[in-house]
């Protein structure tokens, strides 16, 4: 019974309802993205870090990795130490710097990685294979297409160019033997993989027995934290950072678009509600009466504030879904904006659908929307039954 | 309370502030009406009858003295327990019907009875004897949109009497009615007093007023007539209604 | 950390090397014609105007405002749509005094008329109300973000033109909603309007 009067109600008035959901849905929208926000990134970002499954990163000291140009005296040692540790399954050291590829009039330059291709954590393979010889070398797309080769081709590199006196350092004839994606990088940015080793001979003395990074991969199992202090204890030369630190400090960066999505979705739950609240107490000053009456035949206040709250939760209800579609198209829209970062891995994403996250934000919403009718209800269903039913009150 | 009446008033006032001033409605009103007794409470605008009623119907509060209905004290009652009272204990018949408009007239009666507690299939069995006893048995579907006044009036005492009451109040119940459907509301009321309920209408209805056994003039918040009626200037005009008295 | 050019060169061991030079010009005209005569002769580097490199070193901010715009319009929509709902309900409460004023003859452009005049001074005062608020908003903003980076620069600058558009955009949004309101009701038969 109450139900059939619930749902007459927001039929009597279509226009007003489907504006109200509509209202209420752009709210949960708004509140969704928010809350994909708030989490996305750093949820992405750990996804990316964990792809590969590498959970320890070591850097030079006091640097976080691939911060400067900073780079690990006495590489192979540090590897020896790491790699000695029972709990280590895989250690990957990676050398940074630049090659450069003289092509007709210009130089082009890419950013290059020295890698262990057997190791390796920071490409996908898209074709070809990994280098297995000295003078062979993976790229990406954007390499290939600027240096105008492609899988098979022959080139010539070199580690250091003057452009002032355009000479070049550290030449080197490389066959390009793999397409690759790189994990890390933004999709547009040039770069190139080699092994190790010859990055370092073609760098020359300044970059023997050197790396930028070494990536560490654990037993399955194995208590991160407690390897993270063993190895900084023994290497005192090199920061070690796990994952959740290195997601500590992504938070700190980022820390403007958790304080942005806190205070838009703040804001979306308080026009929610605010819309709610006015809904539902212009439609019971239009019942006013009705509401008298139903008081007058003996219908129990609590009764008929339940009735008003299953239209206020009628309302949430159907809103809340058509909310969720709405939010993951202007997520989706929103996404596409910040992707254009410059610099940015191409697998960040800023907005993350986490159901758990998402569920909590919409079910908040409805929560505050049959909360938003309580009081002009209570109020309607308390007021003076005689006052309520006759304009005077001496009759 | 003096032998048995169905209700009992004693001494009531009601005040009403207005502004700065104070407006008293009832200045001390004492009757007593007994069981099967019909009511009429007649007398010009502002006299109070509509409030008197309204204290009757325990959904006001007096300023000062008693009200007791079926034996139990009503005035001074908390409000859940005043719903509950008028809910088990009070019909109420308003000028305006006051039908529930998302509701059909089977619905409408099934309210109170829901409230109460019925099942739904007793609920329904009840409130289709009562649409028949008032004459809407075929009408049970309808909304109140597509009802005549006289045919909502009908359903609003279908409604009054759904969980058997022991006082029926109505203010103004052929107010808004023509003389003829008007005329069918009388004798419904007639039939309902014969069939035992106590009733107590106000009105400026005169025919109305003349099918009461008794009628009590009020005049300024207070009572200044109180005479039985006499029988020969009663009209019964059985008009519209179920062809036999159903048992209740 | 700043050094003496000199002895940061010695430290090191960069030689006679710097990474750039800048260069300030005496007008824009100046500088055009330095860029030109820069590129011309330059051997190994160019010249390139401060704007120029100012475009590129501030994509990220270009993003960033990408991203405010896009937030902006999905809060003006969402702002539209539940500024047509509560005028549908605001005017809709007073259908009985609407119905009033049509049986005792008024036209339907003096109602409308009023409707719209309301909803365009709610408009109005709303929008000042609202620059109040956006302006100190920006003024907390500033304070806290140029404290955590440390840094002169300012994350929200309310201009003048800003508050043109606001205002203007809350009137037309205003007025708009109002007049669809209105229109509504107007052309609901008066007797429907009392409920009969």
């Amino acid at each position: 019974m109450l139900a059939t009067l619930a749902i007459a109600s927001l039929a009597r008035h279509r226009t007003r309802t489907v504006l109200a959901i509509l209202g209420v849905a752009v709210s949960a929208a708004m509140l969704l993205d928010m809350v994909m926000l708030s989490s996305g990134m750093r949820e992405s970002f750990r996804g990316l870090l964990l792809s590969q499954g590498f959970q320890l990163r070591l850097s030079p000291r006091g640097t976080l990795p691939f911060d400067t140009e900073a780079t690990i005296r006495g590489a192979d040692s540090v590897l020896a130490v790491v790699r000695a540790r029972p709990t280590v399954v895989a250690a990957s050291p990676v050398l940074g710097g630049q090659l450069h590829f003289p092509t007709g009039g210009a130089t082009i330059t890419a950013s290059a990685l020295g890698v262990e291709p057997a190791v390796q954590g920071d490409y996908e393979l898209v074709a070809g294979r990994q280098p297995a010889a000295a003078d062979e070398i993976v790229a990406n797309d954007a390499t290939l297409r600027a240096i105008g080769h492609s899988l098979g081709d022959t080139v010539r590199a070199a580690a250091g160019y003057d452009p002032q006196l355009r000479t070049f350092s550290g030449e080197r004839t490389l066959r390009i033997v793999g397409r690759v994606r790189f994990i890390y990088l933004a999709l547009d940015q040039r770069a190139v993989a080699l092994p190790i080793s010859t990055l370092r001979a073609m760098g020359g003395p300044s970059s023997a027995d050197r790396m930028s990074l070494a990536m560490v991969k654990l037993r399955p199992g194995a208590d991160v934290e407690r390897e993270r202090a063993a190895l900084h204890a023994f290497l005192p030369q090199v920061t070690v950072t796990s994952t959740a630190q290195a997601l500590e400090q992504v938070d700190q960066r980022l820390s403007y678009f958790r304080q942005l999505a806190v205070i838009l979705g703040s804001v979306s739950l308080i026009v929610g509600f605010l819309l709610v609240t006015t809904l539902v107490t212009v439609s019971v000053n239009e019942r006013i009466g009705e509401i008298a009456v139903m008081r007058a035949i003996g219908v129990h206040r609590w009764r008929i504030v339940g009735q008003i709250l299953l239209e206020s939760s009628a309302l949430m209800l159907i809103a809340a879904p058509l909310g969720l579609g709405l939010g993951l198209l202007t997520a989706r829209w929103l996404d596409g904006i910040l992707a254009s970062f410059p610099g940015l891995p191409e697998r960040i994403d800023f907005f993350l659908f986490q159901p758990r996250a998402a569920w909590t934000a919409l079910g908040l919403l409805v929560v505050s929307g049959i909360l938003a009718g309580i009081y002009p209800s209570w109020r309607s269903a308390s007021l003076p039954i005689a006052g309520t039913l006759r304009p005077a009150a001496v009759g | 309370m003096t032998g048995g009446a169905i209700v009992e008033v004693r001494d009531l006032v009601r005040e009403y502030r207005m502004g700065e001033e104070r407006v008293p409605a009832l200045r001390g009103v004492s009757f007593t009406v007994e069981p099967s007794e019909y009511v009429a409470i007649v007398g010009p605008s502002g006299c109070g009858k509509s409030t008197l009623l309204n204290l009757l119907g325990v959904i006001d509060r007096p300023t000062s003295g008693t009200v007791s209905i079926a034996g139990e004290r009503v005035d001074q009652l908390a409000d859940a327990r005043a719903t509950e009272f008028r809910l088990r204990r009070i019909g109420f018949v308003f000028q305006r019907f006051y039908l529930l408009q998302a509701l059909s007239a089977r619905e409408n009666v099934e309210l109170p009875l829901a409230e109460a507690g019925m099942s739904g299939a007793e609920r329904r069995a009840r409130a289709l004897e009562l649409l028949e006893y008032v004459g809407l048995g075929r009408r049970e579907r309808h909304r109140p949109s597509q009802l005549s006044g006289g045919e909502q009036q009908r359903v609003a005492i279908a409604r009054a009497l759904a969980n058997r009451p022991a006082l029926l109040l109505a203010d103004e119940p052929t107010g808004e009615l023509d003389a003829r459907t008007g005329a069918e509301m009388i004798a419904l009321f007639e039939r309902l007093n014969r069939d035992g309920t106590t009733v107590v209408v106000v009105t400026h209805d005169e025919d109305l007023a003349r099918a009461a056994k008794r009628v009590i003039h009020m005049r300024d918040g207070t009572i200044v007539d109180d005479a039985r009626a006499d029988p020969a200037d009663r009209r019964v005009e059985p008009v519209g209604l179920a062809p036999e008295p159903h048992e209740r | 950390m700043r050094l003496h050019l000199g002895q940061l060169q010695s430290l090191l061991g960069y030689g006679d090397r710097v990474d750039r030079f800048a260069v300030a010009t005496r007008s824009a005209e100046a500088t055009g014609d330095a860029v030109a005569r820069i590129n011309a002769s330059a051997f190994g580097f160019r010249a390139h105007r401060s704007t120029d490199v100012a475009v590129e070193t501030s994509k990220t901010f270009a993003v960033v405002s990408r991203f405010h715009r896009a937030i902006g319009t999905i809060t003006i929509v969402a702002s539209a749509i539940f500024l047509l709902c509560i005028m549908l309900l605001k005017v809709d409460e007073r259908r009985r005094d609407v119905a009033a004023l049509r049986l005792i003859g008024c036209s339907e452009r003096t109602i409308v008329g009023s409707v719209v005049l309301e909803a365009a001074a709610i408009s109005v005062f709303g929008s000042l109300f609202g620059v109040v608020v956006g302006g100190t908003a920006s003024f907390l903003v500033n304070r806290h973000y140029q404290a955590v980076y440390r840094t002169p620069l300012r994350f929200s600058i309310v201009t003048g033109d800003i508050v043109v558009f606001a205002v203007a955009l809350a009137l037309v949004l205003g007025i708009v909603a109002g007049w669809l309101a209105a229109r509504r009701l107007v052309r609901t038969p008066p007797l429907a309007l009392f409920g009969r």
